[in-house]
């Protein structure tokens, strides 16, 4: 397996430590604007690494069967790059707007044989695999929630800002509805030790993708945990720099819907660092893209390609990224 | 004695917009039973 990843930062260096323990990884290139940076990574991985100055040169010293995006900014040009060389790409993008624009390449992928992964980190990404895992246990899903707290990197932070001010969209009976970011408050369990949080409507790339995964669903939203001084600052520049890596965050997603005759609501979570876990997501993704395991070619979320979730979440658990149950009232 | 019950109204309007802020502060009810179990095992084959 031949990797570029782009994005040497907090997820991306765990990305990288990821890829390389894989057995099957024969070369991995690293790009990053900051070369230092790029340079300190694979310098601590040691063989089969290698640093580039861009995308283009990357494909063109060594090709790549996969490119791995964990940079800010849009992956759209990049992922087309990719895609024109022939490899598979896997977007770590939490941004609804680049999330459409990736989704937009399906047709463009499914014709080279390729996949495009969108949203493959902490959340989206392992809240899109618990979705997936939630509705194996039923009939019908009508009913998609995702809730999650906490930030990988800065540029996850800034993302993060950014998405308690700009408009948010939901999935409401069949149909997009816009409403305000920062409104919307419901307390949201997490697993323990976080427990119950605040969350709020935000400009998140969930219900994007989960909608596309569950078509039928009558309702698909996303919330996120912030503060008063979150809500307040939102539209305002980031009155101080982001933290270098978020502390312990989770994801929560609730699934309800029908087994059989019986209404019945699944939920399930997990509790980790955004940056370690979304490493770890973005890694499975890279090889399961690689390997061909995924359900079909195309642009998906990781709840559209990937039929069992079963495997890919075994997987994780085998490098520390456990998911978790809740069992209790109101659900079964 | 005007400004004086200006200050006191203000006051008092500022303590009824603190108190309600407080109030939707405040969160609901925990979970009563049941609780998170790790995914392990046969969960996971």
């Amino acid at each position: 397996m031949r990797v570029v990843l782009v994005g040497a930062g907090a997820l991306g260096a765990r990305c990288a430590r990821q890829l390389h323990a894989a057995p099957s990884l024969s070369s991995l290139a690293l790009v990053d604007i900051d070369a230092a940076r790029a340079k300190a990574v694979a310098g601590s991985l040691g063989d089969r690494m290698s640093t580039a100055g861009s995308l283009d040169a990357a494909l063109g010293h060594g090709g790549a069967d996969v490119v791995v995006l964990s940079c800010p900014g849009s992956h759209e040009v990049l992922a087309r790059r990719a895609l024109d060389a022939g490899a598979s790409v896997v977007s770590v993008t939490d941004d609804p707007d680049c999330a459409a624009a990736l989704l937009a390449l399906d047709g463009d992928a499914a014709a080279s044989g390729s996949s495009v992964v969108v949203g493959a980190g902490f959340a989206p990404g392992l809240s899109c695999l618990l979705a997936r895992h939630a509705a194996a246990d039923l009939t019908a899903v009508e009913e998609v929630h995702v809730a999650k707290i906490g930030t990988a990197g800065p540029a996850c932070a800034r993302q993060h800002h950014a998405a308690l001010a700009a408009p948010t969209r939901e999935w409401r009976d069949g149909a997009w509805v816009e409403r305000r970011s920062g409104s919307g408050r419901e307390l949201c369990w997490f697993p323990d030790p976080i427990g119950g949080v605040d969350c709020y409507r935000a400009a998140l790339a969930d219900p994007l993708l989960l909608q596309a995964a569950f078509p039928d669903a009558l309702r698909v939203t996303a919330r996120m945990a912030a503060t008063r001084r979150d809500r307040v600052t939102a539209h305002l520049p980031m009155l101080r720099p982001p933290h270098k890596e978020g502390l312990i965050g989770a994801v929560r997603v609730e699934v309800r819907g029908w087994r059989d005759a019986v209404s019945d609501t699944r939920v399930f979570g997990a509790l980790d660092r955004p940056a370690v876990a979304g490493g770890c997501v973005a890694a499975v993704a890279a090889a399961w893209a690689a390997d061909g395991r995924f359900r079909r070619r195309g642009a998906g979320g990781l709840a559209d390609l990937v039929d069992d979730p079963v495997p890919f979440l075994s997987e994780l658990a085998g490098r520390g990224v456990r998911a978790a149950v809740f069992e209790g009232a109101g659900t079964t | 004695m005007k400004a004086l019950r200006r200050a006191i109204a203000a006051l008092l309007t500022a303590g009824l917009v603190a108190a309600v802020l407080r109030l939707r502060g405040t969160g609901g009810t925990p979970p009563q039973t049941g609780g998170w179990r790790e995914l392990s095992g046969p969960d996971l084959t």
